[in-house]
């Protein structure tokens, strides 16, 4: 008699919009989400076009510099600008926590710098709304305000023992329940996806990619069974508190310790436990293991000495000025090889410290579903830490292109006689610079992402069938009266 | 006769098990705040002393690497300053994780390196730092909602305010001893994570701990007067719990937040990227441009250092390199200051939002007691660009005249340490006050008229 559930639900769904105190609480709710969507849509907007401003004066400055030396041009190097996926705009997540813009330049490593966090005077630490807060965070709790008296409301008045007397069982009775209140919820979220999936289409130009519509269906997958998670707890809960009081209070606390407080002390858990290295400690050790393979600045440095004696042998000749070649760009190039291997070894060091930090809230997932869809919305909107880190490797990547590119030029173009004191320097045509491609962020295809969050994926599967099975058998353990 | 009663209250209160929940997990928490407060300023002081010895070492070592060429090592020498934590910044971590604490600079130009910011998770960014100050601004509040929203109702609910009503004639004393009791707990529980942290951060007594004290109690009273004002409604338990929660997401989270996004909105700083570029620009042009370009402002600069012959002949010259490197700094000059002016207009944003809104400005009063807010990072900024200034004019002259790295004193200098003076704007406290005053008046309106009583009937 699936019917029952349906008429359950139609009832609790009607009766919850009848309450004037919860009707004006929901659309309060949803108006502050359009706001939200608003002002984070013109935000993402802004921002992103400041970067792409900014992306193409760099372009501009670096294509009109004149003739010069290419090492030169190593150093004046190059801007690489953070680029926002088109979905960040619905979750924030670490983007005002990330910099936003990193100087490229030869032999040498910069952090992305100008987060907003840095401009920040501790506003920011309140939260930031976006879609994603308000459905992560305030969605449940309305779904608690509507559903903590669910059943214990049945209860007080008696009209459970009848409703169990005519046949209705307390499966279908949870269930009925279950799906009225996430009926309201839904009546708040499918206008707002709508909205999202246009404005969404707006910024990707109305030219949607099959990734990031994808990207989207998985993410109203998810938030549906997180939304579907929460109803059935409140619910459940309701039914097993003896008052609508003691329910409610269960379940805000609820609220308080899985969303304000368990996040915070897990993350700095981590944090203690696998402890970030300062800036300084890190610079240290880079340069102590490049000091140990060879230092292309020491003329009495044993690596390059071998080198510039293998070379001297292979070319039958007495002095690195009658090489064929300009010797100072090919001792640089081995030099950038060496530094940046050693670099990136290091760098990926750190950020699988970062990964076993951040570990502990993915693993925490599995007791809490909010932190859980947190990442899985985070990965999702490329507004996570993997992004992140995508960024600041492919960023590297270009830069090391970029220094062996002028390095090449100058091993190929420049004269292997340094000229003298008074006279003019060696310089090559400008028309090379174009050879240097621009930077073009790439993001991750989706397959990776759901490969990296499959634990996060797990968690919200694991919760979902937690709580479908306690809509099942949960009865036997509930008492009526 | 009212000693008593006092005492029953008392033993009531606490013969109920949320009141010992609520005190303990204060306790628990605050010890937890307590602890990742202090390991993470602990962690930063060592880093500075670490800071301090690497600063000598590696001085040594790039004298020896680039003995023969003074103007390559101050290209590659390093000064570090340091922003040392106040012991307060224990108590308020503040934005001490998200901005850097120790800036290291070459000669070089300034903009391009001031900037740089520490390695740092931004997840643990994101998810904040876990300190006293977070346990009494977000958690205090949730416990003093716990022990009061059922003050009234619950003896309503209870069918025990009939009763009570008909013994006592001033109902008004009845609820007020419940209250004051709540009042003193929490009080008791404040002050004495107050006592621990003065001993375990090793706090001085001194006008910061009085203002913070002042700010605590100003801030807690706030919360204890919207509670009352919201029982003395005399609505239901269910609807206090509702109404105080939501509050307490309202302006802990919703409304700051939203703030917050039309403060990023309305005040974007794109003038950071636009300094970045400036002063890319203005160092690097120099070098396809007659030095005569880079000379003659950086001599209007620094007229004082006319006077060292500048090689115009020689196509390169460490005279010229830092002039253009200096050009870097004077290009961007503009930009710097707008930079500035869009933070301070962001200042004075946050501080209207403030007034209204008691979460918000005791966040930022908090934070400005601990020197650890943004205007002590700029502060700090400022004061490595002095110290910048002061390194470049006192090494200019010997680099100019390519003299040995033995005639300076380069070996004596070691690492900076500013220690940032903090501001305590004793107003800060006065919108609390008001806020204070006028949801108790209310309250105390509610409570002396009928309302409640006849409220009391209709349940």
């Amino acid at each position: 008699m699936p019917n029952i559930t349906v008429t359950i639900a139609k009832q609790t769904y009607k009766s919850t919009f009848g309450n004037r105190a919860t009707l004006v609480l929901t659309i309060l709710l949803g108006l502050s989400l359009c706001l939200a969507t608003y002002v984070g849509w013109q935000n993402f907007r802004t921002q992103n076009n400041q970067r792409l401003h900014y992306k193409n004066l760099v372009r501009e400055q670096w294509l009109s510099k004149p003739d010069k030396h290419p090492h030169r041009m190593a150093h004046y190097g190059y801007l690489a600008f953070r680029e926002k996926h088109e979905l960040s705009f619905f979750d924030f997540g670490i983007e005002s926590f990330a910099g936003v813009s990193i100087f490229l330049e030869a032999h040498k490593q910069n952090t992305v710098n100008f987060s907003e966090a840095g401009f920040s005077n501790g506003m920011l630490r309140f939260g930031e709304i976006s879609i994603a807060m308000v459905l992560q965070l305030l969605v449940p709790l309305l779904i608690f305000f509507l559903g903590y008296n669910s059943i214990s409301a049945e209860r007080k008045s008696g009209t459970l023992k009848i409703l169990l007397c005519q046949n209705v069982s307390w499966k279908r009775l949870l269930w009925g329940k279950t799906f009225g209140i996430i009926g309201v919820a839904l009546t708040i979220f499918i206008p707002l996806i709508l909205l999202t999936i246009l404005l969404w289409a707006s910024l990707s130009n109305w030219e949607i990619s099959m990734d990031a519509a994808l990207r989207l269906l998985i993410l109203i997958i998810s938030y549906s069974a997180y939304f579907f998670v929460v109803s059935a707890i409140t619910v459940l809960v309701s039914a097993f508190q003896r008052s609508s009081k003691t329910a409610l209070i269960t379940l805000l606390s609820c609220w308080i310790f899985f969303a304000v407080l368990m996040p915070r002390i897990v993350q700095a858990m981590g944090s203690k436990i696998h402890p970030t290295p300062s800036k300084i400690e890190f610079a240290d050790a880079v340069s102590a293991d490049i000091h140990e393979q060879g230092d292309s600045h020491d003329p009495n440095d044993a690596h390059y000495a071998a080198i510039k004696d293998s070379l001297l042998r292979k070319y039958q000749v007495t002095d690195v000025k009658k090489l064929p070649f300009n010797y100072g760009g090919y001792i640089m190039a081995e030099g950038e090889k060496i530094t940046s291997a050693i670099y990136s070894d290091h760098q990926r060091k750190l950020n699988e410290t970062f990964g076993k930090q951040n570990s502990f809230t993915v693993f925490a997932g599995l007791l809490n579903p909010y932190l859980s869809l947190k990442q899985i919305s985070m990965a999702l909107t490329a507004s996570d830490f993997k992004t992140y880190v995508n960024f600041q490797n492919q960023a590297e990547a270009y830069r090391y292109g970029l220094a062996q590119k002028m390095n090449k030029l100058q091993i190929d173009k420049i004269s292997n006689i340094s000229p003298g004191e008074h006279e003019k320097p060696l310089s090559i045509s400008k028309s090379n610079w174009a050879e240097q491609p621009d930077f073009n962020y790439k993001f991750d295809h989706l397959n990776h992402v759901l490969a990296h969050e499959s634990l996060a994926l797990i968690s919200l599967l694991f919760w979902l069938s937690a709580v479908l099975f306690l809509l099942q058998y949960a009865p036997r353990w509930i008492k009526t009266i | 006769m009212k000693k008593s009663t006092y005492n029953l209250e008392f033993k009531l209160f606490f013969r109920n098990h949320s009141a010992w929940i609520g005190i303990i997990v204060l306790l628990l928490t605050g010890f937890a705040g307590l602890y990742f407060g202090k390991s993470f300023i602990a962690n930063q002081k060592a880093v500075i002393e670490k800071a301090a010895v690497l600063q000598k070492k590696n001085t040594l070592e790039n004298i020896e690497h680039f003995n023969k060429d003074i103007g390559l090592i101050f290209f590659h020498n390093k000064f570090s300053s340091a922003n040392l934590p106040d012991q307060w910044a224990a108590f308020a971590n503040g934005q001490r994780d998200v901005n850097p604490y120790l800036i290291s600079v070459t000669m070089l130009a300034v903009e391009g390196q001031l900037y740089d910011t520490d390695i740092n998770n931004p997840v643990s960014m994101l998810l904040g730092n876990m300190d006293l100050s977070f346990v009494y601004i977000f958690l205090f509040p949730l416990v003093i909602i716990a022990f009061t929203y059922n003050l009234i109702s619950e003896q309503q609910e209870n069918g025990v305010w009939s009763l009570l009503k008909s013994q006592s004639n001033e109902l008004a004393k009845v609820i007020w001893q419940k209250f004051l009791i709540r009042i003193a707990a929490v009080f008791t529980v404040a002050f004495l994570l107050l006592v621990l942290a003065i001993i375990y951060l090793q706090l001085p007594i001194d006008t910061t701990l009085f203002a913070v004290t002042g700010l605590i109690v100003l801030y807690l009273a706030f919360w204890f007067a919207v509670s009352i004002f919201i029982i003395s409604l005399g609505k239901s338990s269910s609807y206090n719990a509702s109404a105080l929660v939501a509050i307490w997401v309202a302006i802990c989270i919703v409304i700051p937040a939203s703030l917050n996004l039309l403060l990023t909105q309305k005040y974007s700083v794109p003038e950071a990227l636009q300094n970045v570029i400036n002063q890319r620009e203005g160092y690097h042009e120099k070098w396809d441009l007659p030095k005569e370009v880079t000379m003659k402002p950086f001599f209007e600069h620094y007229p004082q250092l006319k006077k060292y012959p500048f090689p115009a002949d020689k196509s390169f010259s460490w005279f010229w390199y830092y002039g253009m490197q200096q050009m870097g700094d004077d290009q961007a000059l503009k930009s710097r200051l707008a930079v500035a002016d869009k933070l301070a207009a962001r200042q004075r944003f946050t501080n209207i939002a403030a007034l209204f809104f008691p979460t918000i400005q005791t966040q930022l009063t908090v934070n400005e007691l601990a020197g650890s807010d943004l205007g002590a990072h700029l502060e700090f900024q400022q004061a490595v660009r002095n110290y910048h200034e002061q390194i470049r004019l006192h090494f200019y002259p010997a680099i100019f005249q390519e003299q040995d790295i033995a005639s300076t004193d380069i070996k004596t200098v070691g690492l900076k340490a500013f220690m940032i003076p903090k501001v305590q704007d004793w107003s800060r406290l006065l919108p609390l006050l008001i806020w204070t005053l006028i949801f108790s008046l209310i309250a105390f309106k509610n409570l002396k008229s009928n309302a409640l009583i006849k409220n009391a009937q209709s349940v």
